[in-house]
């Protein structure tokens, strides 16, 4: 648990669905912090509001407004997954895009099972877009731009740990206006932007309806990314070593091989007659 | 010949479609051209040429197994069409990934940024140096033809064991990491597809599809060179892919029973369908007709099986590859311009392979070219009786016809929507409506905004005073301001907002000019302005002569010429001839004053989304408005708009 322990320093973001009013001052401060353009409806974007220029959302429930950012998991598939490590987390804690190293795979797109990562769909070159955390904010001590503009507070910066630690407490203060998850606490491995519901909301509709498991996404693959070396060693030993006796069989059965080939190919059977 | 030189120039056709729009994808991007979206980011290209390209070319290392390794020499004879058509397979496999790779000139990356996590990393360096193996086991055809190589030749035909052995070593890894891919989505791939030995079943139906395509691609040839079929080789060959696909069904089925989803496999619904679809064709039904006598003597027997099993495998890598994933609220059907990039790859892989197959010992006897026939007569057309020259020269004059011809019908169906990479139709934009409170609403999707009309005059006015007297806005200031407001010209508390009207009209509402809702549009008539009987200007009074006449080269804009239309102290200014968008310029207009005056009378309030979409705007949206919208987003158009109820 000491990845955990370490994870509880790193920067987290707690949003209390209970005090959102639904004003979008987040989403205007981000889209003012990182310079993303003017959005228009497109025929490849979700309902949710996210796309390459939105990277962050209200979406409007009945229960509440739930504002939809980047988890920033502790563990994040979209990082395990992307071949050239364009997307890494850093050692602040938030987890960012490399656009010189991203080839355009869309894998971390596929892998990330809360469908954060949007695309450039209409741009010639085209790069993944989503919440970095204001990662260069945070270097310069500040707190990204959406939980600074929050007027009501309802979406709060700090440490994990402290924010774990508050959102608990406000459960056990009010239980009865909270819902007793905090959402992203345990969820694939624990995410650093976490929620508080209101009683009676569910959350699932984030993970599209799925209800996820506690374990890490990349764990599902290692297993099989460990047997790698030893499929390969494997599959060529064992060619080999069949390769080897079925020559040698042929040999003590006087069979020679060459004697089945065209003469036109004089190099089939593995030996070139000069 | 004359069925090749039709498969040829029917190839040469796709090649030219897919030449067309492959075209487009690059200059226009990836939304232009493909129906994928951020539900789906990965669609046919991945599903099929990817997927299902490394699949099919698993021939390769299953006949290079069979008998450099095993030692089978009778099945000498498919060994260089089986690593031929891989070679050229992994060939399809890269360029059709250059097509789908976002930045596709940046897939060298892999080489130098490394993350040894990432089960695609793993795939991508496996076919890197598979695809150099293939290389390097075929080289020594084509080299056959000259003296030049001799000693690299002898070389690699030494190097022949090992190569195979980590041919066969290479194709284990990369055919079953492409399962491995999806382990990591077990909240996207359907149920009956996800499994955690997904890799494994990957490499068993790898294995079988490989014994299926070289049948497949043995008799595809002989039907059109008219050479005798292999038929009795290639019924042992099918014979064993029977077993190995039978061990996938059943370590599939026993699979899923092991995970409890035994019950699923009968659940009726669309999935399960599929499911079953596959599992006929990719497993059943070429098990049972490779084992009927038939298989043994009849090549269209053979040749329709395996067909079916190739199919089949396709499909299942098709589904595994995002045809079978959960629903995020986007439906995905490939586009026609999907299709034809990945028809246009494999007509062309097949014409680089009819070309080898012609040009080099591909096979003991080489099929005779046409051209080296000088004593085939020359062919003449049918109708006219016009001499067409001799068969290789009629050849090339089809194919480069049909190539031609393919191609700018490729250009002509591709349609302005995907040329002006709008990935979305043109909105034209409705007229504000109501009397004094307008409902401000282009695109009439309910998300508009209530303007009340006299009261913004009033505020405006307020705002000139403030700013004329030139005081801190305390509210001491802020309530002087207001009786001042009363001796603003009205000219003035216009022209903050309203920059020019169209002549003879003094009320002209914005929709006219930014007449689409997100994207510019034409403010300027040309033609009446041209016409004798609109403003008869002659092309110099606007265009420098010499210079090329557009709007560029035109240096003054509207106000130039319309002074009187353009109120004094207008703040707007028209730049071109371009009005912006509706939304951005309501939206720039009104956000722009708004957050300046949040500022100056300390209201953070002001400037907020919800100020003017607030409560009034889903008041208006009445019964009507609603079905609208309902429509709307069956169309699948995305509307930015609150959720009214829930679905």
């Amino acid at each position: 648990m000491s990845v955990k322990a370490d994870a509880n320093n790193t920067p987290a973001i707690l949003t209390d669905i209970t005090r959102c009013i639904g004003c979008r001052e987040c989403v205007s401060a981000c889209k003012n912090v990182n310079n993303t353009e003017p959005d228009k409806p497109r025929r490849w974007q979700l309902e949710d509001g996210l796309s390459s220029r939105n990277w962050t959302s209200i979406i409007e429930k009945e229960q509440g407004y739930v504002r939809k950012q980047c988890r920033h998991c502790l563990e994040p598939a979209c990082v395990s997954v992307c071949p050239v490590g364009a997307l890494h987390t850093t050692k602040e804690g938030p987890v960012v895009y490399d656009s010189d190293k991203c080839l355009g795979c869309r894998y971390c797109m596929m892998a990330c099972a809360y469908g954060i990562p949007r695309y450039d769909w209409d741009q010639v070159v085209p790069y993944v877009r989503k919440c970095i955390l204001c990662a260069d904010r945070l270097k310069e001590g500040k707190e990204p731009a959406c939980t600074s503009a929050c007027p009501v507070d309802a979406t709060i910066f700090g440490t994990r740990g402290e924010l774990l630690a508050e959102a608990h407490r406000r459960i056990e203060e009010n239980p009865d206006t909270y819902d007793s998850r905090v959402w992203g606490e345990q969820q694939l491995g624990g995410t650093r932007v976490l929620y508080l519901a209101p009683k009676g909301m569910d959350l699932h509709f984030l993970t599209y309806g799925q209800k996820v498991q506690d374990e890490p996404l990349p764990a599902t693959t290692r297993t099989a990314m460990h047997a790698v070396p030893f499929a390969f060693v494997g599959m060529g030993g064992a060619m080999a070593g069949i390769h080897w006796i079925v020559k040698r069989r042929q040999k003590l059965q006087g069979d020679n091989p060459q004697h089945t080939e065209p003469p036109q190919t004089p190099e089939d059977g593995g030996e070139e007659k000069s | 010949m004359d069925r090749v030189r039709k498969l040829k120039a029917v190839l040469w056709a796709i090649v030219g479609l897919g030449l067309a729009v492959g075209l487009t994808r690059f200059a226009f991007g990836l939304g232009a051209t493909t129906n994928l979206t951020d539900a789906v980011p990965w669609g046919f290209w991945i599903g099929f040429d990817v997927m299902s390209g490394v699949a099919l070319a698993a021939g390769g290392f299953t006949v290079t197994a069979i008998v450099y390794i095993f030692g089978l020499h009778k099945f000498h004879s498919i060994v260089r069409p089986a690593v031929l058509t891989a070679f050229l397979g992994y060939v399809a496999v890269v360029l059709g990934l250059l097509f789908d790779l976002g930045l596709p000139w940046n897939i060298w990356h892999m080489i130098i940024f490394w993350n040894p996590h990432s089960p695609l990393f793993e795939v991508g360096w496996c076919v890197m140096l598979y695809l150099t193996v293939l290389f390097l086991e075929f080289s020594p055809v084509p080299l056959e033809s000259t003296s030049a190589f001799a000693k690299v030749r002898r070389f690699l035909v030494k190097m022949r064991i090992p190569l195979v052995i980590t041919g066969i070593a290479l194709s284990t890894l990369h055919q079953s990491s492409l399962g491995t891919l999806f382990m990591i989505m077990p909240y996207r791939v359907n149920p009956l597809w996800y499994s955690s030995i997904l890799p494994i079943l990957f490499f068993i139906s790898a294995v079988g599809l490989g014994l299926m395509m070289a049948t497949f691609e043995s008799h595809f040839t002989a039907y059109f060179y008219r050479r005798k079929p292999e038929t009795d080789i290639l019924a042992k060959l099918t014979s064993w892919s029977r077993w190995v696909l039978l061990t996938w069904v059943v370590v599939r089925i026993v699979d899923l029973a092991a995970r409890g989803l035994g019950a699923e496999m009968f659940s009726l619904d669309g999935a399960m369908l599929w499911f079953w679809v596959e599992l006929l064709l990719a497993g059943i039904i070429p098990i049972i007709m490779f084992s009927l006598p038939a298989n043994k003597v009849s090549h269209q027997w053979q040749w329709t099986a395996a067909g079916i099993g190739v199919f089949g495998v396709v499909l299942n890598r098709i589904n595994v590859g995002g045809f079978m994933h959960l629903d995020r609220g986007q439906a995905y059907f490939p586009a026609w311009t999907e299709f034809a990039v990945s028809a246009g790859v494999v007509a062309f892989i097949a014409l680089v392979f009819l070309f080898f197959i012609e040009k080099f010992n591909i096979w003991e006897e080489r099929p005779r070219d046409p051209g080296e026939k000088p004593e085939a007569l020359p062919e003449f057309d049918k109708a006219s009786g016009a001499t067409l020259g001799a068969p290789n020269v009629f050849g090339r004059y089809a194919y480069s016809m049909v190539f031609v011809l393919a191609t700018a019908v490729g250009f002509a169906l591709l349609s302005n929507k995907v040329i002006r990479s709008e990935g979305v139709d043109p909105a034209p934009v409705a007229e504000a409506r109501g009397g004094d409170t307008l409902w401000v609403d282009g695109n009439t999707d309910g998300y508009g905004v209530f303007f009340k009309h006299e009261q913004h005059a009033k505020w405006v006015a307020q705002t000139l005073a403030l700013a004329e007297m030139d005081v801190p806005p305390d509210s001491l200031a802020l309530a002087e301001a207001m009786e001042r407001a009363g001796t603003v010209s009205e000219e003035a508390v216009c022209a903050a907002c309203h920059h020019m009207n169209l002549p003879a009209d003094e009320t002209s509402g914005c929709y006219q000019c930014h007449a689409d809702m997100y994207s510019t549009t034409d403010a300027f008539r040309h033609d009446w302005h041209a016409s004798p009987a609109g403003a008869a200007l002659a092309c110099a009074e606007c265009h420098t002569p010499g210079e090329v006449k557009n709007a560029e080269s035109v240096e003054h804009n509207c106000e130039h010429c319309h002074k009187d239309l353009v109120p004094a102290q207008a703040t707007l200014a028209v730049e071109n001839y371009g009005a912006p968008a509706y939304a951005a310029a309501m939206h720039d207009m009104c956000i722009g004053c708004h957050m300046e005056q949040a500022e100056v009378r300390n209201r953070a309030g002001l400037a907020q989304c919800a100020t003017c979409h607030g409560t009034m705007a889903q008041e208006f949206v009445d019964a009507d408005l609603k079905s609208y919208e309902r429509e709307l987003r069956g169309k699948g158009v995305i509307l930015p708009m609150p959720q009214l109820e829930e679905n």
